[in-house]
């Protein structure tokens, strides 16, 4: 069997999924860079709706941003006609990137090396030489700049979100969501501008797929995160609930916030500490601003995003693969246009918690190195996915790791294991 | 050593007094005495860690964002009681220290840093390095940051950022 065939999955049986199904996850996902080489042929490069960024960051013609897709990095600009278009960033003549800066404005992309030049469509219109020097020379006869245009993808939008594919999916952006998941996501995105406060980015030397188990397993929240069980921002004791879309690949995880309170539940949590007060509160004084009583709505979308509101920090979390064993994590923080100065310094104070420094969010970076390191010498075992049962449904509570099942129901679908 | 900007008046005991603080303040982080760290500043200060990225485009979001000395002693109570994390040394250097302007407000400076991080059983790495842009306030006879922002060079931070800078 040649490799050609290992790394397209003609080989399945050299890679056997442990019979227990989903509530078992092979070690080797995490590891093998035959593995990591199918997810970006199947599911990043596949028919899957990829999050790109926010209209918000690119409100004017010309503006563009730079976001990767999986390991493959693009240009997302706004054309002279208003809709977002997003580009490989790779010149069709020697593949150099054309855009090297990560913002700004520009009226057409001019590959460096040799000043071939695309307009905001991705079109290639400015070849210089090409009909050579007197006489000599430049490109065949034949040569068609129409046959060598930026590599463009298909663009779907939804209340100021842009996602993108490079295979045309068959199903909308709505219906890839499913309405469950379309719900929660209009619940922040209800077609209010938005406005970019910033971002964070952290690189963590651990497999992607931890990322997005980690916001799909509340369990470990009242039990890991001191200063989220200790100041009652979600904990397993609160209504709560884990919903998922038909398919299991999309997810969201919704509490509301409790009191600092000792209680049959946290007596179980060593994480809660009756005895810490902020010095400054100011810190955590969130307001309600979404209907219903919700106070936190994680929400995971297949496969490249985690769009969070947590009181009121709100922000996207674009998870971007390097390789099996690495990855970054690009946060987008945001508010409304319309939000009062006070609204914007609430979020920055509550920024606090997320990011590469965050009070809360810390934790999950340092959990997901050290899952990282036991995974990477143990390819031959498994890890346990059996909390709140064997099976895959939504629930009301919050022991269960059925969102991790979920994910990996689809993403064996998916990837043929 | 206190560089002083060019045309800018500073007494020699004023510098002296400058240079104490920056040392002081490098040497509490260096020996892990983080309790220290929020006696440097007033308490009304404001202490950013951000990414170049957000402070060139004037995007407000940080790190780290305290906006006074008992938001800087809540984030050492969480180091030391609820953030999960790897152990690590963590060692800060600050150079070419340059006191830029004086004003009402106080003396504003500026300086370099290098900080890097030692991962149990790992090889030392750079982990952040950059500028920090500081306001230096006099409060009864003690010198304090009233503003010390810290801007990283990288847009991305690598691991995690667990202890002050």
């Amino acid at each position: 069997m040649s490799a050609r065939n290992a790394s397209t999955g003609a080989d399945r049986g050299s890679r056997q999924w442990p019979a227990a199904g989903p509530s078992r996850v092979p070690n080797w996902v995490y590891t093998d860079p035959e593995i990591f080489a199918r997810e970006q042929e199947r599911i990043f490069q596949g028919p899957s709706w990829l999050y790109v960024c926010l209209d918000a960051e690119i409100p004017n013609p010309g503006d563009f941003t730079r976001s990767r897709l999986g390991t493959r990095e693009v240009v997302a600009v706004r054309g002279v006609d208003g809709a977002v278009n997003v580009l490989v960033n790779r010149c069709a003549h020697r593949s150099m990137q054309v855009c090297s800066a990560n913002r700004g404005t520009v009226k057409e992309f001019i590959c460096p090396y040799h000043q071939w030049t695309y307009d905001l469509e991705g079109r290639l219109f400015g070849v210089p030489f090409r009909r050579g020097y007197r006489g000599q020379g430049g490109m065949p006869e034949d040569f068609r700049p129409e046959d060598h245009a930026l590599e463009r993808l298909a663009v779907a939008s939804r209340h100021g979100v842009v996602f993108a594919s490079f295979a045309q999916p068959n199903e909308t952006l709505e219906d890839y969501l499913g309405p469950l998941m379309l719900g929660y996501f209009d619940r922040v995105f209800s077609g209010r501008e938005l406005k970019v406060l910033g971002y964070q980015r952290q690189r963590l030397p651990s497999n992607w797929k931890l990322m997005f188990e980690n916001i799909k397993d509340p369990y470990h929240a009242s039990l890991l995160h001191v200063f989220l069980v200790t100041f009652g921002l979600f904990r397993l004791d609160q209504q709560s609930a884990i919903e998922m879309d038909e398919t299991g690949r999309h997810g969201v995880l919704v509490s509301r916030r409790g009191e600092q309170q000792v209680n049959e539940a946290t007596a179980q949590m060593s994480a809660f500490r009756g005895d810490l007060r902020l010095a400054d509160p100011r810190l955590l004084e969130p307001v309600r601003e979404f209907p219903g009583d919700a106070t936190v709505v994680m929400q995971t979308l297949w496969p490249n995003l985690i769009v969070q509101q947590q009181s009121n920090g709100l922000a996207m979390r674009q998870i971007v693969p390097i390789d099996a064993q690495s990855f970054d994590l690009v946060w987008t923080h945001f508010g409304y246009a319309d939000d009062p100065p006070e609204m914007t310094q609430r979020r920055l104070r509550q920024s606090n918690l997320f990011g590469p420094a965050g009070l809360v969010s810390a934790d999950d970076g340092e959990a997901m190195i050290l899952s990282q390191a036991g995974i990477a010498g143990n390819d031959a075992a498994e890890c346990l996915v059996e909390m709140g049962g064997r099976d895959v449904a939504n629930v009301p509570h919050m022991v269960t790791e059925t969102a991790i099942r979920g994910f990996y129901q689809h993403y064996r679908a998916v990837m043929g294991l | 050593m206190i560089a002083v900007a060019s045309g800018l008046r500073a007494p020699a005991a004023l510098r002296a007094r400058l240079a104490d603080l920056y040392g002081a303040y490098d040497e509490a982080l260096a020996e892990g005495q983080y309790e220290r760290w929020p006696d440097f500043f007033t308490e009304t200060c404001l202490y950013q860690i951000i990414p170049r990225e957000n402070y060139a485009s004037g995007l407000p979001v940080a790190l780290i964002h305290a906006e006074s000395r008992a938001m800087l002693t809540d984030r050492v109570a969480a180091l030391r009681k609820t953030i999960l994390y790897a152990p690590r040394i963590v060692r800060n250097l600050t150079g070419g220290i340059m006191l830029r302007s004086i004003d009402a407000d106080g003396l504003r400076l500026g300086a370099s840093f290098a900080v890097f991080q030692t991962l149990l059983n790992e090889p030392s790495t750079v982990f952040l390095c950059g500028r920090y842009y500081d306001r230096v306030v006099e409060e009864s006879g003690t010198l304090r940051f009233a503003e010390r922002i810290c801007v990283t060079d990288a847009t991305l931070v690598p691991t995690s950022l667990i202890f002050p800078i």
